[in-house]
């Protein structure tokens, strides 16, 4: 957890937790997908998703559970939704790992650009 | 009231009929409560020195509560201050479970200061002032550190969930 030390002995280039990124997203980049959420609002209420699953995973948490609703006792026959499911998060996390990465190199260049200036 | 002057007049009848049963039912009531409740505050001194004797105490010994109605009879005032756990083990008592000798008369409290109660025995290594202190300064250094990391939180280096929302995008590393 080195990024706690860092962020208690250089607060200005390391991001607190939870940082929402505060510079521009294309900034670097020529072109950038753009993430698509897939489960409809009427689809997450119909099934009532709590809030925190509402992300760009839900329909995939929606075939899992509906997965296991219909296999039920047999939920070993999910493995794949399951799977697929958990796979998403990991992947949710690691982009969550990459823009705070970004965002740390990004105050450390302003930071460099700021004192060249 | 019928069913009471009818169980005395069977009683009556069943004693008459075997001399015995009364004799039997007198015997039964020995050793109720009522014996061993305290005689009377001794008033003259030869009341005292009965009461005394009655206790196996010496005279000069016997002191009973103060007869102010919330005071225990006759009963000595003996025992007290430290418990039972204060007293000598290797002693040879006449009940060493009790660390007691034979007529010798316990404390009217003496559930109070029996072995399985809290009792300090012995003095404690520190004053009372040291400990106070110990325990001061231990839970003022812990709420100390608390304060001082309060804004110091160990955290994943990981941004922001990404929440689908309107007006809100969301983008990949992907081309």
């Amino acid at each position: 957890m080195g990024n706690a030390v860092n962020h208690y002995l250089r607060p200005d280039v390391t991001p607190g937790p939870d940082v929402v990124p505060s510079f521009d997203p294309m900034l670097g980049f020529e072109s950038r997908k753009e993430r698509v959420m897939i489960a409809t609002q009427e689809e997450m209420e119909s099934v009532k998703l709590p809030l925190e699953d509402r992300d760009y995973c839900a329909h995939k948490l929606i075939a899992y559970q509906a997965c296991r609703s219909d296999k039920f006792p047999f939920v070993y026959q999910c493995a794949h939704e399951k799977h697929a499911y958990l796979t998403c998060e990991y992947e949710d996390y690691v982009l969550r790992m990459k823009e705070f990465e970004r965002e740390r190199r990004l105050l450390e260049r302003q930071k460099r650009l700021n004192k060249a200036a | 009231m019928s069913a009471f002057v009818k169980s005395v007049c069977l009683a009556q009848k069943l004693c008459a009929a075997n001399p015995a049963l009364a004799r039997q039912a007198v015997r039964s009531m020995a050793g109720w409560n009522k014996d061993y409740k305290p005689a009377p505050f001794p008033k003259t001194e030869k009341e005292r020195e009965a009461a005394a004797k009655k206790y196996y105490l010496l005279p000069e010994e016997y002191k009973p509560y103060a007869d102010d109605g919330l005071g225990y009879g006759d009963y000595p005032k003996v025992g007290g201050g430290l418990g039972v756990e204060n007293k000598d083990s290797y002693y040879p008592w006449d009940y060493p479970e009790h660390k007691r000798n034979l007529h010798e008369p316990i404390s009217a409290d003496h559930d109070l200061y029996s072995e399985d109660r809290y009792s300090q025995a012995e003095q404690p290594r520190y004053s009372t002032s040291y400990y106070v202190w110990c325990f001061v300064g231990v839970m003022s250094g812990c709420l100390a550190l608390y304060y001082w990391l309060e804004d110091k939180k160990m955290y994943r280096p990981v941004a922001a969930k990404q929440y689908p929302a309107a007006g809100v995008k969301h983008y990949t590393f992907e081309k």
